[in-house]
């Protein structure tokens, strides 16, 4: 009885999202031509901006470096703080609390706030990748601090050791492998991030794609776009080997 | 070597793991501790080395105050005693030759140990040490590709290489299977006889206890209930040690 009334509530919360958004299968359908007109009109890319769309891509990904190697490091102190077998238990709920506050803004958000602050360019771009990527770092690093085996770390006490010394022996072994994966894992999403931080100004190849679309030049932008997806798939695809090889 | 003086522990959730212990265990002795789970074995050799920290009583260890050190005392007794575990411990991760060099940890720089580099002779001694345990061409294995008697012949080689005057083992054998246990406890018969090193081993199982234990001492809901040499164990004398208390309170 509960159960039914569970699901009934869940399909009709679907039903009237999809109402108020004005969801129309036909209006798809209809769409559909200039959906391939669009297309065709991309075709073929103009390779005369593939130089512009390189450096774009260059920006882009420099961004996702500082702000991915910035943000890792802010987060090491905050995770330490953030996990319960860490943290005292004020600190533990001031910290996640905090965290919680921070990460529920995108970087884009961030990045509109910090194009206000300190104006355009690619500077806005990476504190707002250093904001959101150290927030959300310090949540997956205390989670792993918090899955951590505790026995092995009795183990090195156990011999004598000093409390740097455990520290070095005990656990950091258990999890650098976790925090580098974590860290390349952000890395990919950052470059995702930071691909459209251009559309608000703060740098990178965003800003290449919104100005060939609103020029309505469509062959300079499909270039663009291209470049922009070769970048991303050979990051993920050596991003990921590499994770696969930590853990 | 070993003098525990009426030692308790009453953890905060109101479990007694010990209640009033004394004992004095004398350099060279291989002590079987028995007792069936929840009698204190753990707690008893935990408060040798201060893993836990008792609510009254004293121990020393080779003259040297354990409940009342420093930290810096601490160190120094942990140092000398070698601690074997049941889950061995080790870290997964780290190779079998690293996680043999933690037991070197004390002895060593600590700034040349934070940096991984191990003085060629504390590299040497755990190769070596290795090698006595049972284990070579392992050294650069991940530990966690061992088996858990190769796993726990590790445990040992690490608290071997602290070079310790004690060896305590809690439960040592209990992950591995009868073969394996055999082997582990001959193996520390071997370095108890050899090294003429104390040993300490808590095992729940009987038949091994005296077989190995020169001495077996008996633990009940936290208190000795039997002290003696493994020859004269009298089956009632067994029995009375694992009976289970029908209240599980201390008698």
């Amino acid at each position: 009885m509960v159960r039914w009334s569970g699901w009934l509530a869940i399909a009709a919360a679907i039903i009237w999202s999809a109402w108020s958004t004005e969801v129309s299968p036909g209006r798809l359908i209809e769409g559909f031509p200039f959906m391939l007109d669009f297309i065709r009109r991309m075709l073929p890319p103009d390779p005369s901006v593939l130089g512009q769309a390189l450096r774009g891509a260059l920006q882009t990904l420099q961004i996702a470096v500082v702000g991915t190697a910035v943000g890792a490091v802010l987060a090491l102190p905050v995770a330490f703080a953030a996990a319960r077998n860490t943290a005292p238990a004020w600190a533990f709920y001031w910290t996640r609390s905090a965290l919680n506050v921070f990460r529920a803004m995108d970087t884009l958000v961030y990045a509109l706030f910090f194009v206000a602050a300190v104006g355009l360019g690619p500077f806005p771009g990476v504190l707002a990748v250093v904001v959101y990527t150290a927030t959300v770092l310090a949540k997956l690093y205390s989670e792993a601090i918090e899955a951590m085996d505790p026995l092995p770390v009795e183990a090195v006490e156990a011999v004598g050791a000093t409390r740097l010394q455990v520290l070095r022996w005990g656990v950091v072994p258990q999890l650098v492998p976790h925090f580098l994966s974590f860290t390349l894992y952000r890395f990919e999403t950052n470059i995702r991030a930071a691909a459209v931080l251009g559309f608000v100004g703060a740098g990178g190849i965003g800003f290449y794609i919104q100005t060939y679309l609103r020029l309505l030049n469509y062959p300079a932008a499909s270039t663009v776009l291209l470049v922009l997806v070769v970048m991303v798939m050979v990051v993920d695809f050596a991003s990921s080997r590499l994770r696969a090889r930590l853990v | 070597m070993i003098r525990v003086r009426g030692l308790s522990k009453r953890y905060p959730s109101g479990t007694v793991g010990l209640d009033g212990v004394s004992l004095d265990v004398a350099a060279g002795e291989f002590v079987a501790l028995i007792g069936s789970s929840g009698a204190g074995k753990s707690t008893l050799l935990r408060c040798l080395n201060g893993l836990v920290s008792p609510s009254a009583g004293t121990v020393s260890v080779d003259d040297q105050p354990v409940t009342s050190a420093s930290s810096a005392g601490l160190r120094s007794v942990r140092a000398r005693v070698g601690f074997v575990f049941q889950q061995f411990n080790l870290l997964k991760r780290l190779s079998v030759l690293d996680n043999v060099l933690v037991g070197s940890l004390a002895r060593v720089d600590v700034w040349r140990s934070l940096l991984g580099r191990f003085p060629a002779e504390d590299v040497e001694r755990a190769r070596r040490t290795l090698k006595r345990v049972g284990l070579e061409g392992v050294e650069a294995q991940r530990a966690d590709t061992l088996s858990g008697g190769q796993q726990q012949r590790v445990a040992i080689a690490r608290a071997l290489v602290q070079e310790p005057r004690v060896l305590l083992a809690d439960e040592p054998m209990s992950s591995l299977d009868p073969a394996l246990s055999r082997s582990v406890m001959e193996l520390l018969r071997d370095i108890n006889r050899e090294d003429g090193l104390t040993v300490i081993a808590s095992l729940h199982v009987l038949d091994l206890a005296t077989t190995y234990g020169k001495r077996i001492v008996g633990l009940r809901a936290g208190r000795v209930v039997h002290d003696g040499p493994a020859a004269g164990l009298s089956p009632a004398a067994a029995e009375a040690v694992f009976a289970s208390d029908p209240a599980g309170e201390p008698r």
